[in-house]
Formats: C-alpha cells, sequence, structure tokens
C-alpha cells in the first residue's frame, strides 16, 4: 500500500479556504450584490470561426480550456471559481479530494465521487478518465493537445486505444489503473504538482462506446452541466442544460445560465460597436479583445467602469540570446541596458498591451512570484539607458572580446515575418545600434517560425519567445523554459558555466512536495536567469475585455486569462 | 447544336481538372507550413513531422493530387484501426480543422451564397437597368448626369468600406435593423430576410454602377442604329420601339455579362460575407487561406470555378438564342 | 393645293443646336409631289437631302433640331400634328426606305415578323393568320423566292439586295400614299440596284405611289424620276424636269455634276472633271450664295447676297444663282453636251 502524506499545513490551509470559497459560490465581481441569479442565455462573441477543439484531449487553447471545462467537461481537479488569485488554486471536481500521493510523488492515486454522469445519464467511472486519458497517446488521431499524460506515465510503447494490441492495451493498463472509483497513474518521473496537471482537460473522461476519433471534436460527450444542443462551424455553438448533471456531485460549478450561445465569425470592430451599444441580447454577452482604437472609448469613459477590464494574461513575452554564441554576460547585458523597450511597446500598442516583465513568472502564480532585482542601470520606465549599455560593452570589450567583436560585426535576429514585426525590429536596429552591436534581420514566414528557431540547426543570436504555463506553477515556466530537458528553451545554456549548478536547483524544487517552499525556490530560480539574462524578459502581457451590462461574474480567471464561462450568470 | 454542347462540356472538363491541378501546384509554392499551422504550444519538430503524415502533406505533390482526383469519383478513407472514417463520393477531400469533409461543408455554406448572390444579382439588374434607362432617355439631363454620379460612386468605392459605413449607420447608429445574423429562410424567414437585406443591397449598389452605364450606353447606341429608325418610320409607338428595338440589343451584352458576373458571385462575395458575418463560401475560402486548409481551398476553387466554366458555357448558348446572327448550326 | 397634291413641303427649314455653334441642315426647302409622280433629290454629303427626308416622317430629335415650315400630308401638316397622328401616317400614308439594307432590319426578329409588325400597327384589328397572309404576298411581289420557308428567316440569311427588297416590302405592305427612299441602293452593287430600281418602279406603277428619291448618283435619276431638286449647303438650288437637267441644267453646281459624270454612250474619252474645292461646312456657310468659292462663274454679288430661286428657260426650270438668264442657258446646254 502506498503511504499517503498530507500537504503542509500551510499549503493545505489555502487550498481548504479556496474549496471553502468555491463551495460558497462565486465572490461576484464585487460592483454590485454579487448573488446570482439561476436562467437566461449568455452570448459569447467570436471573430473566429469555431472552437479550435472541443474534444478534451485535444484543447489546449486557454479560452477554450476555460469555456469547455466550466461547462462540459469535468476534471479530476479543477481550479477554483474564484477571482483574482484564488482562482489559481486548484479544488476536487471528479476526485473526491486533490490527490494523494506517495513519498516521491512518482504514483498518484484519485477516488471519483459519486454521483457523476454523462449527458446520457451514464455514470462517469473509473474506466471512462482512464479511457479519455489513454486517447492522448493516440497522436495521429489526437493532435494538438497536452502531451503530459503520455510523457508522464510510463505505458511502454503504447499507440493509443484505436491501434493497441492486447498486449500494449495491458500495459497501459497497468500504468493507469482502475481499482474500483479509485484511479492511480503511475509516473516514471516524479511529479510534485501531479494534482495541477489533472486540470488539464486531457484528464477528463470519453465514454469508449461514444468515441468518434476525429470527429469526436464536434460532438464530445459532457460530463458537466451543459451539453451541444448545436454546432455549426463559421455560425454557431449552442449549449444547453445537461439535464443528468447533479448539482450534488459538483461541488465546483454552480450552472445557473440555462443556455450559451457562441456566435462566430463576427467582424471585429461591429463586436466592438455591439459591446458598446449594449442593446437587446447584447446585455447578456461576453467579449474578449477590444480593438485598439475603441480601447480610449471604453477606458476612458466611467460609463464602462463596470463592465471592462485591463487585466494581466497568463502570458509573457520576452527574447531568448544563443547564450553558446553570445557567452558573455556583459554583452547580454548591453542588449538589454540599450533596447528601447518603451518604443517597442508603443509600437505594439502602447500600455494596454502590458507592463514590463521584471521576470518569467507573473504574479498571478502567487506563489511562485517574487518582484526580481533587474539588472542595474535597466530603466523601470522601459526606456534605454545608452550609458550604461555602453559601459557594459566596454566591459565585454575586456571580459570577452571575441564576444564583443561578434555582436559589432552583426548578430542574427530571428523573428517572424509579420507587420508587427516590421515595425520591432526596426527598433530593435536603431536601439543596439546605438551602442555599436549591429543586428541581421532574418525575418521568418510565421507559420515556420517554431520548427525553423527550434530546430539545433538553426544558428541565431536572438529569437523571440512568449509563454504561459500549462498550469499554476512554475514547475511548468522554468524547466521548459531553460533546462535542456525543457520543452521549449530557446536559450541554449547547456555550456553556460552556472548551468549544472542551476539543473541541480531545479531537479530539487521539481521534487519539492511543500507547495509554499517549492514556490520560493522557483522565486529563486526566476531571479537566477535574470541574474544571468540567458533570456531579456519583455512584457507582462495584458488583456482588455468588455461583457454586457446584464453579466455578472464576468472576471477574468486567473489561470487561463479568459472569462470563467461557466461562472457566468445573467443578472434578472 | 448538341455537338456545340458537347464539345464545350468536354472542354469545360479539361479545364477543371487544370484548376485543380494548378491550384495543388500553387499551394506547395507557398511559403507557410500546413502542418505546423494548428501546432500550438507543442511546436516542437517531431510532432509537426507527425502532423505533416497525418495530414497528408509528406506524399509527393502528385500523389497527393491523385488521390484527391480518385476521391472524387471513389470516396476517400482516413485514418487507421477504430479512428477510421471516410468521406463519400464525391469526395474533395477532408478538412481536419473543421472535422469534416470538403463536400459536406461545401453543401452546409453554399446556400448562403447562392441566396446572398441571387438576392443581389436581381436588385442589381433592376436598380442598373432602369437607372441606365433613365439616363439615356434623359440624355444630356440631370437625370443622365445624377446617374453618372451614381456609376462613378458604386465603380470606385470598396465593398468593405461601403458596408462597414453602412452597417454602421443602418444597425449602429439609426437603430433600424439588429445585428446582422443568419438563419436559413426555411428555419427563420424573418430573421433571414432581416438578415440579408443589408448585404443585398450594398452588393446591389456596388454592382449596379456598372450596369447602369452599360444599359445607358447600350441603349444609347442602339437608338441610333438604323433599324430602330426604321422602327419609328413603320410608326410604332415610342414603348414598342424602347423594347423590341432599342431594349432588345442593348440587353444583349448586358445579359451575357450579368450572367458571368453572378457566377463569380456564385465563388463566393468574400468580403460582403465578412462584413456581415454571413457563414457562406466565400468566407470559409479566405478562411482557407489564412489557415492553409487546402482540402478545403481546393474544393472552394474548384466549386467557383465550376461555377464560371458553366457560366460561360450557358452564356455562350445563350447569346446564340439572344443574337439569331451568332447562332450556331 | 389641287387635287392630286400628295405631299407638299412648304419653307422647311431644320437647325441643328450643336456644342459647337447652329446649324442649318435644310433651309427654306418647298415642294410639291404629285400622286404616282418619282421626285429625285440630288446632292453631295451635307447638302441636307437625308434631313430633308427624315423630316417629312418626323424623324429629326425634336431636343437638338428646330424644325419650321410646314409638311402637309393627307392634309396634315406633319410638323405640327399630334403625336399619334404622326404616327398613323408614318408607315401607312407615308413610308421610308433607308439607305443600307444591312443594317435597316432588326436582326432579333424574322423577317416574316417585322412586315407583319408593320401591317399590324396600322390593322389592329387584323389576325396574326392575316397579317402572315399579307406578308407573304409582299414577299412574293418583292420578288423573294421560296417566300413560304424564308418568311421565317432572320435578316442576316439574306443577301443585301434581298433584304432591301424585304425592307421595300415593310414599306410597301400598307399601300403608302408617298415612298421615301434615302439613297435605296447606294450601298448595293450595280446589278442588284438595277433590279431594285425596277422593283420600285414596277411597284409604283402597281399602288399609284409618289416616290421622293434622294441619291447622289445621277445615273439613278435618270433611269427613275419625273423632277429632280438639286440641294447645295441646305438649300435648293436648282428644280427642273430631268430631261431639262440633262439637256440645259441651269446652276453652275449642276454643271458640274454633270461634268463629274460618265456615260457608256460618249464617244470621248474625257477625264472626269471633279468640281473645285470641297462641300461647305454647314457650321460656316460661305457667305452670300454657299457654291460661290467653288463656282467657276463667281460674280461679287455672289459673295454679298444668296441668290432667290426663279425661273429660267422655257422646260419650268428653277434656278438660284446671281447669273444672267442667257449665260446660265449657254453654259448650260455646253454643260450638257460634253
Amino acid at each position: 500500500m502506498k503511504q499517503r502524506r498530507i500537504i503542509a499545513a500551510v499549503g493545505f490551509a489555502l487550498v481548504a479556504s479556496v474549496v471553502a470559497a468555491a463551495c460558497g459560490g462565486s465572490s461576484g465581481d464585487g460592483s454590485e450584490d454579487g448573488t446570482p441569479t439561476k436562467g437566461g442565455t449568455i452570448h459569447i462573441l467570436s471573430n473566429g470561426e469555431q472552437i479550435a477543439h472541443l474534444d478534451p484531449q485535444r484543447n489546449y487553447t486557454g479560452d477554450d480550456l476555460a469555456f469547455a471545462g466550466s461547462t462540459m467537461h469535468r476534471t479530476l481537479t479543477s481550479y477554483a471559481y474564484a477571482q483574482g488569485d484564488e482562482g489559481s488554486g486548484i479544488v476536487p471536481d471528479l476526485a473526491t479530494d486533490t490527490g494523494t500521493f506517495n513519498d516521491d510523488a512518482t504514483v498518484w492515486s484519485f477516488t471519483l465521487r459519486d454521483g457523476g454522469t454523462f449527458e446520457d445519464g451514464a455514470e462517469i467511472t473509473c474506466a471512462d478518465v482512464a479511457y479519455g486519458v489513454s486517447r492522448t497517446w493516440a497522436s495521429d488521431v489526437i493532435t494538438d493537445g497536452p502531451t503530459y499524460a503520455s510523457s508522464y506515465i510510463d505505458a511502454g510503447d503504447y499507440p493509443g486505444p484505436y491501434k493497441a494490441t492486447a498486449e500494449q492495451q495491458a500495459a497501459y493498463d497497468k500504468a493507469v489503473s482502475c481499482d474500483g472509483k479509485t484511479i492511480t497513474f503511475n509516473l516514471k518521473v516524479p511529479v510534485a504538482d501531479f494534482n495541477y496537471t489533472t486540470t488539464l482537460l486531457a484528464f477528463s473522461p470519453v465514454p469508449k462506446a461514444a468515441d468518434t476519433g476525429e470527429k469526436y471534436d464536434l460532438k464530445p460527450v459532457s460530463s458537466g452541466p451543459y451539453k451541444i444542443e448545436s454546432y455549426t462551424i463559421g455560425k454557431s455553438l449552442v449549449l444547453v442544460r445537461n439535464e443528468n448533471w447533479s448539482q450534488d456531485s459538483d461541488p465546483v460549478r454552480s450552472a445557473n445560465p440555462d443556455s450559451f450561445v457562441y456566435e462566430f465569425g463576427l467582424d471585429e470592430a461591429v463586436m466592438d460597436e455591439r459591446m458598446i451599444k449594449d442593446a437587446g441580447d447584447d446585455q447578456f454577452a461576453v467579449s474578449a479583445g477590444i480593438q485598439p482604437e475603441n480601447l480610449p472609448t471604453i477606458f476612458d469613459d466611467d460609463a464602462f467602469k463596470d463592465r471592462r477590464v485591463d487585466e494581466y494574461d497568463p502570458f509573457v513575452t520576452y527574447t531568448n540570446l544563443n547564450v553558446k554564441n553570445l557567452s558573455c554576460v556583459e554583452v547580454r547585458k548591453a542588449i538589454y541596458l540599450a533596447l528601447d523597450r518603451e518604443a517597442l511597446r508603443k509600437a505594439g500598442g502602447g500600455p494596454y498591451t502590458g507592463d514590463f516583465a521584471d521576470g518569467f513568472i507573473k504574479p498571478a502564480l502567487a506563489l511562485d512570484y517574487k518582484k526580481s532585482t533587474m539588472p542595474d542601470g535597466l530603466n523601470v520606465d522601459g526606456t534605454a539607458n545608452v550609458e550604461a549599455a555602453q559601459a557594459a560593452m566596454t566591459a565585454a570589450e575586456t571580459a570577452c572580446p571575441e564576444v564583443a567583436t561578434r555582436a559589432k560585426d552583426g548578430l542574427s535576429f530571428y523573428r517572424p515575418a509579420t507587420p508587427v514585426w516590421d515595425k520591432a525590429v526596426a527598433i530593435w536596429i536603431d536601439s543596439l545600434g546605438k551602442v555599436g552591436i549591429k543586428l541581421k534581420d532574418e525575418p521568418v514566414e510565421p507559420s515556420v517560425y517554431w520548427p525553423t528557431v527550434m530546430n539545433p540547426e538553426t544558428n541565431y543570436d536572438i529569437a523571440r519567445g512568449g509563454w504561459a504555463p500549462d498550469w499554476a506553477n512554475a514547475s511548468t515556466v522554468i524547466p521548459e523554459l531553460f533546462t535542456t530537458s525543457g520543452g521549449f528553451n530557446l536559450t541554449r545554456n547547456a555550456d553556460d558555466p552556472d548551468y549544472a549548478e542551476f539543473q541541480t536547483k531545479v531537479d530539487a524544487a521539481k521534487k519539492e512536495l511543500d507547495r509554499v517552499k517549492q514556490g520560493v525556490m522557483w522565486q529563486e530560480l526566476n531571479q537566477y536567469v535574470v541574474d544571468r539574462l540567458w533570456a531579456l524578459p519583455g512584457t507582462f502581457t495584458k488583456v482588455q475585455a468588455i461583457w454586457g451590462s446584464k453579466v455578472g461574474n464576468a472576471y477574468q480567471w486567473a489561470p487561463f486569462g479568459a472569462y470563467n464561462y461557466g461562472d457566468l450568470y445573467v443578472k434578472s | 447544336m448538341f455537338m456545340f454542347i458537347v464539345r464545350r462540356v468536354f472542354f469545360a472538363l479539361v479545364l477543371l481538372l487544370a484548376v485543380s491541378f494548378f491550384t495543388y501546384m500553387l499551394f506547395a509554392l507557398l511559403p507557410s507550413d500546413p502542418a505546423a499551422l494548428t501546432c500550438g504550444k507543442n511546436c516542437k519538430p517531431d510532432v509537426i513531422a507527425a502532423n505533416r503524415i497525418r495530414l497528408g502533406y509528406d506524399k509527393s505533390l502528385m500523389e497527393q493530387y491523385w488521390l484527391f482526383l480518385k476521391g472524387i469519383f471513389a470516396g476517400r478513407d482516413y485514418g487507421a484501426g477504430a479512428a477510421a472514417f471516410s468521406c463519400g463520393a464525391p469526395s474533395l477531400g477532408y478538412s481536419f480543422g473543421q472535422h469534416e469533409c470538403v463536400t459536406t461543408l461545401i453543401a452546409q455554406t453554399f446556400p448562403v451564397t447562392v441566396y446572398l448572390s441571387i438576392g443581389a444579382f436581381v436588385l442589381w439588374m433592376l436598380i442598373g437597368i432602369s437607372t441606365g434607362a433613365v439616363a439615356a432617355l434623359h440624355k444630356g439631363k440631370w437625370q443622365d448626369r445624377a446617374a453618372s454620379i451614381f456609376t462613378s460612386i458604386g465603380v470606385s468605392l470598396p465593398t468593405f468600406y461601403i458596408g462597414l459605413l453602412v452597417l454602421f449607420s443602418v444597425v449602429i447608429w439609426l437603430g433600424i435593423l439588429p445585428f446582422p445574423s443568419y438563419e436559413s429562410p426555411f428555419e427563420n424567414f424573418p430573421t433571414f430576410l432581416r438578415t440579408m437585406i443589408l448585404p443585398w443591397s450594398v452588393l446591389a449598389v456596388l454592382s449596379a454602377a456598372s450596369y447602369t452605364r452599360l444599359t445607358r450606353n447600350g441603349m444609347l447606341e442602339a437608338m441610333n442604329e438604323d433599324f430602330v429608325r426604321l422602327g419609328v418610320a413603320k410608326g410604332l409607338t415610342t414603348r414598342i420601339v424602347l423594347r423590341r428595338y432599342v431594349m432588345r440589343q442593348a440587353l444583349v451584352p448586358i445579359v451575357t455579362i450579368a450572367g458571368l458576373d453572378f457566377a463569380g458571385l456564385l465563388g463566393g462575395a468574400i468580403i460582403t460575407e465578412s462584413v456581415f458575418s454571413l457563414p457562406g463560401m466565400g468566407k470559409m475560402s479566405i478562411r482557407a487561406v489564412v489557415e492553409s486548409d487546402l482540402p478545403v481551398l481546393v474544393g472552394t476553387t474548384m466549386v467557383a470555378a465550376v461555377f464560371i466554366v458553366v457560366a460561360n458555357v450557358i452564356v455562350d448558348i445563350a447569346y446564340g438564342y439572344l443574337d439569331p446572327r451568332v447562332r450556331v448550326k | 393645293m389641287s387635287q392630286d397634291v400628295v405631299l407638299s413641303v412648304q419653307n422647311l427649314t431644320v437647325v441643328f443646336h450643336t456644342p459647337d455653334g447652329d446649324v442649318v441642315a435644310v433651309n427654306d426647302v418647298s415642294f410639291d409631289l404629285r400622286r404616282g409622280e418619282t421626285l429625285g433629290i440630288v446632292g453631295e454629303s451635307g447638302s441636307g437631302k437625308s434631313v430633308t427626308a427624315s423630316s417629312i416622317l418626323r424623324l429629326n430629335n425634336s431636343n437638338t433640331a428646330t424644325t419650321t415650315g410646314s409638311i402637309i400630308v393627307s392634309g396634315v401638316d406633319v410638323l405640327t400634328a399630334q403625336d399619334s397622328e404622326v404616327r398613323r401616317i408614318r408607315g401607312s400614308e407615308v413610308a421610308m426606305i433607308f439607305q443600307d439594307p444591312l443594317s435597316a432590319l432588326n436582326p432579333y426578329y424574322t423577317v416574316g415578323k417585322q412586315i407583319a409588325e408593320a401591317y399590324l400597327v396600322h390593322h389592329p384589328r387584323a389576325s396574326k393568320a392575316d397579317a402572315r397572309g399579307v406578308t407573304l404576298d409582299m414577299l412574293k411581289k418583292v420578288g423573294i423566292p421560296s417566300p413560304e420557308k424564308r418568311i421565317d428567316e432572320f435578316p442576316h440569311q439574306f443577301s443585301g439586295g434581298m433584304r432591301q427588297r424585304i425592307v421595300i416590302a415593310i414599306a410597301l405592305i400598307n399601300n403608302p400614299k408617298v415612298l421615301i427612299a434615302d439613297e435605296p441602293t447606294t450601298a448595293l452593287d450595280v446589278t442588284v440596284q438595277a433590279q431594285i430600281l425596277d422593283l420600285m418602279k414596277d411597284l409604283q406603277s402597281e399602288f399609284n405611289m409618289a416616290i421622293v428619291l434622294i441619291t447622289h448618283d445621277l445615273g439613278v435619276i435618270a433611269e427613275t424620276a419625273l423632277d429632280v431638286l438639286v440641294m447645295y449647303g441646305g438649300r435648293i438650288v436648282e428644280k427642273s424636269t430631268v430631261e431639262a437637267l440633262f439637256s440645259e441644267p441651269t446652276h453652275p453646281y449642276s454643271w458640274g455634276l454633270l461634268g463629274a459624270v460618265t456615260s457608256l454612250g460618249t464617244s470621248d474619252r474625257g477625264e472626269l472633271v471633279a468640281i473645285a474645292g470641297s462641300p461647305p461646312s454647314l457650321i460656316s456657310l460661305p457667305a452670300g450664295c454657299s457654291f460661290n468659292p467653288r463656282c467657276a462663274y463667281a460674280l461679287d454679288i455672289c459673295s454679298a447676297q444668296v441668290p432667290l430661286l426663279r425661273s429660267v428657260g422655257t422646260q419650268g426650270s428653277v434656278t438660284a444663282c446671281h447669273l444672267p438668264n442667257n449665260e446660265i442657258l449657254t453654259f448650260g446646254r455646253k454643260a450638257a453636251s460634253r
């Protein structure tokens, strides 16, 4: 039998308080009574033509995860349905608690609670959860989703449920096993925050008999309070109540509206006008994103103050430096100090686009975030500090003359070939030129940008980067971006003299079972990277949104940077 | 006449084949990588490679094209094992982005484009021909001048601008109509009408302009013809002369050009559909370009080409019917 | 007006208003036409002969032309009558055939329909069958072979000569009193020309029809006309019988015209003498007699005063020339003998 460990007292208290808050109903958006009413139809206005993926194992976009998870797809654990940083905490959803694990967090177990049902009334069993998870391995059909399940769980050469031989299926069933209502995951590596991983819809149950493979994306079976009534790509998606969902079995969701209508294919300028006008059904509508020219209209006028938001989303933008080529921190410092970040931000749309980042972890990850100490001389207002940069270059000429010369001869700057980046690269070239650093602009066709820079053969010096955590733990940020085993490390820092130490520290943090302690370790590691400028922190991006006057609980859900759609209600 | 039609149909088929072939070739020349476009956060090179295989782009272009051609007659199978599915003939491919057979997608979006085209067509012909006729009959006077201003405006203003302007003024500022939200005329006729009236009008007014000019000039030319004078000399009333002599001649090129214009519209009025949020074939094809969804792109291009080709054949036959001098023996 | 005058044109003047100024295309033209007679109108392009012809049926565009004078047909002044009156006259009392048969017919309808149309307009109570019968008769009369087959064919399926016959059929289907033929044979080749002229003569005697025959070809005039009007610069410069014109022409312009004609009969291989100069621009006509710049016999008065029509000779000729009568006759006979 596995030993059970209880999470450290403080962490548990935090989670418990969040659970209590969730059980007690949403906290509202703070501007009026905050008592949700049942009934009505919420409209979601969208410029897109469809939801990229409704198949829970293929859903990987923040907005879509927030939508589908809060309406149709329950998972073992969920984020708290709360505003602000509270929303980053996890609560049990289909599971009775937030999971139990063994000493080194390589074996995790969850017990399913009673009463969970699919839209046809069938009970949600452990086998359904196991089946849903197994679909991730069928990567030739189930594409585009997160692959944590298949990378954490050891199931041999299991090719997914569609093609597996009896033996392969048995191997999987051993790795993800069911015992009554308890599901056990055998991980190949220790994952201290696996119960955060299970918030991903990739761990949602799917009834095997209803699995239509490629086409499941159009009509997934719902385990949540709503089910699909109709889905016409380019036109609309209509959700109505799942009569077979019971509130008793679901401590997380309130399911206030009677239905949701997701409208596709709307022109962006028209959407803004509709939301500003707030007439008819648009009073029950939400929309994400506001055209730049309409931002002053909405944010300078107090008439909108109760139905607009200007907040951080989960994304951080930054610039990767090829540490192997630019092996000298003085040069990296010079680049950062010389860069006119304010001009870049202005060209990108101004302060509404975000704040200057002080690292790679955003405040929404409350436990992992601490304000970093930025390099000496870096201007808070984002403008260039040419003297400090010049001083850094001068120091570099002594400390690492070859690198300095290389910088003066020309550094290759790989960026997507888009009009926005055309403007940005001009500012880069100009800024760095002031301290004698030359840049060679290498525009890359946008759709092949990531494959190009991720190809080890491509010898860039500078490449852009942008990331959001896959769940509310910096374990999906720091290791991913800066370790050699990370999926998105473009810094090529393996040969940096400090790397070994960094790796050790990261390994320790990944294993730390005390969440609070772990958070402090991530804070330090963030500072570690900032001190060495393996990547240059860019922007904590923001999102602006406007919703109708009769929509309640229209908060931005911290883990996703999108509405908590399922928590919205129609004000009477 | 029968051989004429047979010949034209045969050449039309050859042309369609060429269109499909060139679409495939052009697509191959595009710089964007369709396998990388849905990549999301997991964008590692091996994921993209797997995606390429799944989408079928790992095969040679000729092989891809051959599979496509075969599919038109025999349907096409996708996937393997328990996840296999197929698109029945005539299969124009499968869109992995929209999880639907292209033929089905076209069947869904095409009616919207048809309704848009027909309504606009009827309106623009009515407006164009009547204003042109008025201008011709009052040559040099204010009606003629007004028509020529109308023509210049209609011909020079871009659809996007006028479309948005009309939408904003009628729906937002004046509040006369609700926001367009398409519904099938068989399901909700009032909403259908309310939604379509604006795009119909915008398209009609913009297209009518060139027909105003065509009608006016055609009529003025006809009125100078000897046979028209003879008609008057016979003692026929002005109305009959206008109808049987003047308009009869002026309408011949108008009808043929209109036929081709209408066919072009059936390929998808992209801008109008986008501005007024109509889920038609035009919007779908522009999306296919942006997302590099080759099957949809080829499918919609083929459908549009079919219409142009068919329209050309019909117009050729119609011309012979309309103008006896051109008739094929 | 005597009993058998079917068409009386009095002081017809047509002024076209163009952006460049007013053009007097027809200036004070008067003539009478008797039943069964043929009047020829001769002149160069721009002499006003076609405009005179089209004025008779009020075919000029009232927006751009001012027409004054009177044109009396069956007691009705065409120029001042109601539209419905004019339409009644057109195609039934007075019919017209135009110069170019290739463009005179509506290409979109069969010839049968077009002929029947002309009939039905003036016989509204006739049935389609009646009209078709009349059409067939007419086709036979104008000499179309296999009329039962060809009645349902389109104009482009006929040769130029055939089409002119059809135009004649349309014109004559309602037995008009007057046929205005504006250069009916100019676009046809010589052999067909003769056929058409013969046809016209036959039909004229059958229907006792008066013909106004407009042409620039003196040969045609010689063949068909009884009386001749010579027009120049919008005015009548000579009015005479055909014999008088060819034996004793009374205007320098006519002398020039005769000099420019060759006949197969003459023995001398003399050159065709073209009249020096070119037709006047109707916008800026020369002062006085419009012919004076080209006239070998011009006097000083000719560029000052417009000569009025006056009788000269014994053959009933009328001329508009300042030269004294005896000189006119002398020069005229000389010109005719060439």
